[in-house]
């Protein structure tokens, strides 16, 4: 066994060890409060065991291993449905951000260590409600006051939020130049006065996002991690920490086979629905798409290994996997009839076709909506134009609302 | 598994681009899509003389011992370029059921000059729709063939073909000599591809396999043709991306490239995305000649192969406008293409239910 396959067939039998306590059937049934509390003890005993920050550097609590070993591990993680979400993004973006860029290195270590074991939980806040693709163009605005600064403005789609004790923020210091040119990058305390966090329902029913308000909210300049100014090339590098994580070619959906099973187990016409043509195509059709996502997943994790940069194709399977899923599961309620309209809104995104479904529409504008997704492909991946874009070069306070 | 190319593979498609390239212009194709019988005599000397030929065959027979992986590479430049002639993948597969399943009296007698190139092989198989019949138009009686096998590429011009043929209600694989087997060419809409009408009589041939081994083997055969195919069409994909994208860059309406409008871009964009998920999975399929799943490997390839030409095919003459639909710019050549390359080998119905029927596990 290569090292790397070693390093797979011990975190599968650690993950393999979790199930009975942190696994699907232990979380059946839970309230978010309760499973968030399960998600903490989770991320605490991955943190004991060596898989928390596992490309992490070790002086801030990592193992100092490579981007292999978390993918690895995360691949293996993926299959059990532990309750880990709370931790994403917080891991995934905030964090790393304020370990590259946070200047007051004893407190980062500090927020880093409590982040990696599940007690404080980081949140990004980006997104409001003018737009969420154009980044630059937003509107929080935060003026000196004192020594320090003032934020007023609103954020929104901001994920765990109401968990969070601590946020990754960018806010216009300066709308009297172009709108990318004036942006500041700070963190603030979720905790502090003038922050007010309001949920959001989400068509599927849960509430993962928020609002986030901030009135008057006062922070000291230590809490800034970029240039006056220099925001958004930290906001850029924040979206570009987290480039190759474990992909899933089911689109965060069912696997294929659960289809496979039910065209199985339905008759359509007295027939099983797995003899029926229109089924035996979508079968056919979906798995070429998955196998050739897992092709491309496979050889990017290959070029990672021979020390290469991955080609720019893994970012195909966000765009190709969760329109795929959405699809499919339309296609599985189809078959089942009127035996579909039961619905358990907790049942996982992982098996059960109707909470794929309805969560589905979530997957596809979360993180890029398919037509963010294509003209970034357009631009950078082909080079083609940018879209005819009348704020460009304008000082922000004069770009026409 | 999946692979990397590595440095020898990464130069045959270097070397077979710059030669292609070189050899093989629109302007030598477009001609012969107006007259029945000829192929692009430039392309096949080329492939003979590159060795692409004994590429994937045996060193004993005066093959290279190399794989799908590395023929792959050529028939994906193959697509890009537009192959002259069928006979790189039908002598293949021709040459692949005499090394697989024929004798060493056999072997000796044909696949020196497959390898070689002087020797053209045909695979028939199929009967209209259906790729493998369960009741083949060839017959097999007492070591002789009769009967009629349609539409087989490279048949015009094919010295031995393998044949699927019934031999008194169960299959069988046979090889035949076509000297003195009567060809009636078929005028098509993709002329350079010789295809031909067989008709056998009284024709002397050999059994390589019976019963449903020969299906099985059969079937062997043409996933293997499928996946240098599948490298082909992804190649002929990936031109008419590029040369949607290079025309989207410099053809401008309305002040400004007609590449800055999204319903372009995008269209592009789902181009990019249908060419390497079927390169991704051809390249996987080529990796997975000798395991238990490459019939599975090689039906998703084939499958998003032929998606993905014949989507671009459609797409790049769409954005191209007006001036796509012309003779002389030879869009056309790939739309043809596209459409051939989708019918030999079985269509996407076919490989559909192969794939189905495996991960099914043999319930339909």
């Amino acid at each position: 066994m290569t090292d790397l396959e070693t390093y797979r067939a011990k975190a599968a039998a650690w993950c393999e060890s979790m199930v009975p306590t942190f696994g699907k059937a232990a979380r059946k049934g839970l309230a978010v409060e309760e499973d968030l509390a399960l998600g903490r003890r989770y991320q605490k005993a991955k943190f004991d065991a060596g898989y928390a920050g596992i490309n992490w550097p070790t002086d801030l609590g990592g193992q100092g291993l490579g981007h292999l070993e978390k993918i690895t591990f995360e691949g293996e993680e993926m299959k059990h449905g532990f309750p880990n979400v709370y931790f994403g993004i917080s891991l995934g973006m905030p964090v790393p951000v304020l370990m590259q860029f946070g200047s007051d290195r004893e407190f980062v270590k500090e927020r880093v260590l409590k982040a990696l074991q599940g007690e404080e939980i980081w949140c990004q806040l980006f997104s409001e409600p003018s737009g969420g693709t154009d980044l630059a163009g937003l509107r929080t605005r935060a003026e000196t006051d004192g020594n320090g600064w003032k934020i007023n403005g609103q954020k929104v789609w901001t994920s765990w939020a109401q968990y969070s004790d601590y946020g990754v923020i960018v806010v216009r210091t300066d709308p009297t130049v172009a709108k990318h040119k004036g942006l500041t990058y700070f963190w603030v305390d979720m905790k502090a006065p003038g922050v007010t966090v309001r949920p959001i329902k989400l068509a599927g029913g849960d509430s993962h996002v928020n609002e986030v308000f901030f009135d008057d909210v006062k922070i000291s300049d230590d809490h800034r991690m970029s240039p006056v100014g220099g925001g958004f090339a930290v906001a850029l590098a924040t979206l570009m920490i987290e480039r190759y994580v474990a992909t899933d070619s089911a689109g965060f959906g069912p696997h294929l086979d659960l289809f496979v099973d039910l065209a199985k187990e339905v008759r359509l016409n007295g027939r099983p629905a797995i003899e029926d043509g229109r089924i035996r195509q979508q079968i056919a059709r979906n798995y070429a798409m998955r196998a050739g996502l897992d092709s491309i997943n496979r050889r990017a994790r290959l070029m990672m290994q021979a020390g290469m940069t991955p080609g720019p194709e893994g970012s195909l399977n966000k765009l190709v996997a969760v329109r795929s899923r959405q699809k499919l599961s339309e296609l599985a309620l189809d078959l089942q009839g009127t035996d579909a309209f039961a619905f358990d809104e907790h049942a996982s995104l992982k098996d059960d076709w109707a909470s794929s479904w309805i969560n589905a529409p979530t997957g596809r504008i979360a993180g890029g909506s398919d037509e963010t997704l294509l003209n970034t492909i357009a631009e950078r991946i082909l080079g083609l134009p940018q879209d005819h874009r009348p704020d460009k070069g304008i000082p922000f306070n004069q770009i026409p609302a | 598994m999946s692979i990397l190319y590595d440095e020898g593979q990464h130069a045959i498609a270097t070397e077979s681009r710059r030669a292609l390239e070189g050899r093989v212009s629109k302007d030598d194709l477009l001609p012969l899509l107006q007259t029945s019988g000829r192929y692009h005599e430039n392309f096949w000397t080329t492939a003979k003389e590159q060795g692409w030929t004994a590429l994937a065959l045996p060193e004993a027979f005066g093959g290279l011992a190399l794989g799908l992986v590395e023929l792959g590479l050529i028939a994906h430049q193959a697509g890009r370029s537009l192959s002259g002639a069928p006979f790189l993948t039908s002598s293949f597969g021709a040459a692949k059921a005499i090394e697989l399943y024929g004798n060493d009296t056999q072997k000796a007698r044909w696949l020196p000059g497959l390898a070689s190139g002087e020797t053209i092989g045909a695979v028939a198989f199929a009967a209209g729709p259906d790729p493998l019949p369960a009741r083949p138009g060839v017959a097999l009686k007492a070591g002789k063939l009769g009967g009629r096998a349609v539409g087989v590429s490279g048949g015009l011009f094919a010295d031995v073909a393998v044949v699927f043929a019934d031999e008194g209600g169960t299959s069988v694989l046979a090889i035949a000599d076509l000297a003195g087997v009567a060809r009636d060419a078929i005028d098509s809409f993709d002329n350079s591809r010789c295809i031909a009408d067989l008709t056998f009589a009284d024709t002397p041939a050999e059994t390589l396999v019976t019963g449903e081994a020969a299906r099985t083997a059969a079937l062997h055969i043409l996933a293997l043709q499928a996946v240098v195919t599948a490298h082909e069409q992804t190649g002929g994909a990936e031109a008419l991306m590029e040369t949607a994208r290079d025309y989207a860059l410099t053809r401008k309406a309305f002040g400004q490239p007609i590449g800055a409008f999204q319903s372009i871009k995008h269209r592009i964009a789902e181009l990019y995305g249908l060419v390497e998920l079927a390169r991704a999975n051809a390249i996987h399929a080529a990796a997975r000649e000798e395991q238990d799943d490459f019939i599975i490997a090689a039906a998703a390839a084939r499958l998003s192969a032929t998606e993905a030409y014949d989507t671009a095919a459609r797409d790049c003459v769409q954005i191209h406008g007006g001036i796509g639909v012309t003779w002389e710019i030879g869009l056309h050549l790939h739309i043809r293409r596209s459409r051939t390359l989708a019918l030999e080998q079985g269509s996407s119905f076919f490989w559909e239910d192969v794939l189905v029927d495996r991960l099914a596990g043999g319930a339909a």
